[in-house]
């Protein structure tokens, strides 16, 4: 038998001699919130509008990129292909491949790590990840009971057969079935999941408003500042995330009623403030080799490092529903030799505020680093004034899909502004109790 | 002197439907007569069998669907109770059979999946009343099942039911024992049983028993309204804990402590236990406890 011509890296060490994939820059349209101005706007529609705005933005016209990911939560079945529609509908060469993906929240990061990993091993010179979702126009079924009855007509091979079949149909069989962000599995929606661990971590309400706070104020400051000038592109009137309160204080946040968690012993803490509302939004983010940007005359901004997936058993209540990063981050940091604490910036996203602090509260837990991550002791704690400086979902909204675009493009200019070497790390909860976390680091 | 058991073959499965309308109309008489008191010996000295027992795959589908069980090719625990269930009924139903089949409370149940069952395997099923005891309500009755394929012991079922009224002759009933004050734990999860889930289950499991359907006989046998099937929530229970953590082969044991009333809603806590992962269902409002048991691989 011949010898493998290859080596492969041992396990829980990054491949060496790839090259870098770098983050060129990103579009997105600003975040609406449900039924606002992007009410009658398809997922496709606001893809296209984001992407166009890239196209734009890079000079991408007629270019046949190396491929497009994007993918949305909220699906219409006839949306199989959205990422591919999305490009037959801009500027790009129609000979540009896309794909799409699903990984709930994750999504969109998911998108920039499958897209980077296949410029580091060569296969694609550029990429476009993307994604999307509109909770206005979500798609709606009809019952299961009536689904198997219209499929059944659609079989029939007599009209008689046929009508026999509609018989069937009963009054009860029409009510229509929306999405909900309820767990299959358990039947808990995410906010009463999210209210376990909560109460678990024993977060408190003044914390959890805390964190809002700071995005709407950081948030708001980053537009003042003009950051987002070259991240986003105005949509059907909307220059801002419609979600923004700007004055917004501890006071008012303080004022609204809890909406999660009322069942359980301990008093509620989490309120329509301090969890993301319902959202519409796209994003993207253009994705290179040095050498395609550099032809090109682009910019870089940042190096997509590393990343790593984690999911967590909610159904049987070992872990909280959105706690799969706080295993995941240890085990990027231990692949890339980093301590939690050698990182300028942190983007934890803000599902709600309460998640943010759970993981941080894990990873301060001598306890639960020990036990649960199999680690000598605490991961420590983090510099909060390098938490989520540009805001995170609490203020901007959070469109499932578009979360991760919204964040790795964001993310990579504050750290080319920071300087060669700063690095950032990103950690995007997601339904089904997963995680995706990953490292960039400025170009 | 007990007569020595007799295994009685049965052609073929006896079709449930009949069995009820039987069953209603024994258990009716036998609600109006006066109440005699049941010897000990009195369960029939006969074990029903049917044998090249096949699952239909299109209510196997159903079944999976509706318990929340992947729809692989394997037959859930569940299924294989269900394919058993028209022999406790016949049973239960023939003239010797000591207690009234209506208004019969299933208190326990007690499964060992020893050998996975794959679409397609003959089941021979057998079933046997066995051990009557006194109960502080009445009298209970085990209905033990035993499915072999090609001669191999592959699932073993012990059905626990109540006569509620009916004296055990002779029979002592240990004293009530003291309840602890039950806390709920915190919960995993909630089901959220729609109106039609007693229907539903009903179709798929063949049990018809009208105090899951109609509300009218839920109210005659003293319950507010309609109520789930035990054997439905027991197997959502299973569902939930999962083919990871089960395995291929499994104790899962339930104690059913008050029905879910349907349309409604139960907390449930599934998690790991001691020998395996154990659940609970309650009402969140009430803190009233519906039903309790564990899954256990055996090893």
């Amino acid at each position: 038998m011949a010898a493998p011509r290859t080596t492969t890296p041992a396990p829980g060490v990054p491949a060496a001699g790839l090259r870098r994939a770098v983050v060129v820059g990103g579009n997105r349209i600003p975040f609406a919130r449900a039924g606002g101005p992007y009410v009658r706007a398809s997922n496709l529609d606001m893809l296209g509008a984001a992407l166009d705005g890239l196209v734009a933005r890079f000079g991408l016209a007629g270019e046949r990129i190396g491929e497009v990911a994007a993918g949305a939560v909220l699906k219409h079945s006839k949306d199989f292909n959205l990422a591919r529609e999305a490009v037959l509908g801009s500027p790009l060469s129609p000979e540009t491949p896309a794909y799409d993906l699903q990984q709930a929240c994750a999504t969109g990061l998911e998108t920039v790590v499958g897209l980077s990993n296949k410029i580091r091993l060569g296969q694609i010179e550029s990429g476009i990840a993307g994604g999307v979702d509109s909770t206005s126009d979500a798609p709606i079924v009809v019952s299961d009971a009536l689904r198997r009855i219209l499929l059944d007509m659609s079989r029939a091979k007599t009209p008689q057969q046929r009508v026999a079949t509609a018989m069937r149909i009963r009054p009860r069989h029409l009510a229509p079935s929306a999405p909900t962000t309820g767990e299959p599995r358990t039947g808990l929606s995410m906010g009463e999941h999210q209210a376990l661990t909560t109460a678990a971590w024993k977060i408190t309400r003044e914390a959890q408003d805390e964190i809002a706070l700071a995005s709407h104020h950081n948030l708001a400051a980053a537009y003042e500042a003009g950051f987002f000038d070259d991240l986003l592109t105005p949509y059907r009137g909307l220059t801002r995330d419609a979600n923004l309160r700007a004055d917004t204080s501890l006071e008012k946040l303080g004022s609204l009623k809890p909406v999660f968690g009322k069942s359980l012993d301990t008093p509620p803490t989490m309120t329509a403030g301090n969890s993301t509302p319902l959202s519409d939004g796209a994003s993207t983010v253009l994705l290179a080799s040095d050498a395609w940007a550099a032809e090109r005359g682009l910019p870089v901004l940042a190096t997509v490092v590393d990343a790593e997936a984690g999911a967590v058993d909610f159904v049987h209540g070992r872990d909280g529903l959105l706690m799969a990063g706080a295993h995941a981050v240890p085990r990027l940091l231990a692949r890339n030799g980093l301590t939690l604490q050698d990182f300028d910036l942190y983007e934890i996203h803000e599902a709600f505020a309460a998640t943010v602090l759970c993981n941080l509260a894990a990873w301060e837990s001598d306890e639960f680093c020990r036990e649960r991550l199999g680690l000598p002791g605490a991961l420590g704690s983090i510099d909060r004034s390098r938490l989520n400086v540009h805001g995170s979902s609490l203020a901007a909204g959070h469109p499932f899909a578009a979360t991760g675009g919204r964040i790795v493009a964001t993310l990579a200019k504050a750290l080319a502004a920071k300087g060669p070497g700063s690095r950032g790390l990103i950690s995007v909860c997601a339904a089904g109790g997963h995680g995706v976390v990953a490292i960039l680091e400025a170009a | 002197m007990r007569a020595p058991r007799r295994v009685v073959e049965l052609a073929a499965m006896p079709p449930l439907a009949r069995t009820y309308v039987k069953g209603l109309s024994t258990s009716a008489v036998a609600m109006m007569a006066p109440r005699r008191p049941v010897g000990p010996d009195e369960v029939p000295a006969v074990d029903l069998l049917v044998r090249d027992v096949a699952a239909d795959v299109e209510r196997l589908t159903a079944y999976q669907h509706l318990v929340g069980e992947p729809a692989g090719d394997l037959l859930p625990a569940g299924f294989v109770h269900v394919l058993a269930f028209p022999l406790q009924t016949a049973l239960m139903i023939r003239q010797d059979f000591p207690l009234p089949l209506l208004g019969m409370v299933h208190l326990a149940n007690r499964v060992e999946q020893r050998r996975p069952v794959p679409l397609g395997s003959l089941l021979d099923v057998q079933v046997g009343a066995r051990d009557l005891r006194a109960h502080r309500a009445g009298t209970t009755v085990d209905l033990v099942g035993e499915v072999r394929v090609d001669g191999e012991t592959v699932w073993t079922g012990v059905s626990t039911y109540l006569a509620r009224g009916v004296r055990l002759a002779g029979g002592t009933a240990p004293a009530a024992e003291r309840r602890a004050a039950w806390t709920p734990p915190t919960p995993t999860g909630e089901w959220r049983l729609p109106a039609d889930v007693g229907r539903r289950y009903a179709a798929v499991s063949g049990d018809r028993n009208p105090i899951h359907t109609s509300s009218l006989a839920a109210k005659a046998f003293g319950f507010p309204r309609t109520i789930a099937h035990g054997m439905y929530t027991a197997a959502r229970a299973l569902a939930d804990v999962g083919p990871a953590a089960r395995g291929e082969a499994y104790r899962w044991d339930v104690e059913f402590a008050a029905p879910v009333l349907i349309p409604g809603t139960a907390a449930v806590r599934v998690s790991p236990g001691e020998h395996g992962h154990e659940f609970v269902a309650w009402n969140a409002r009430k803190g009233k406890k519906h039903l309790e048991g564990r899954v256990t691989p055996l090893g």
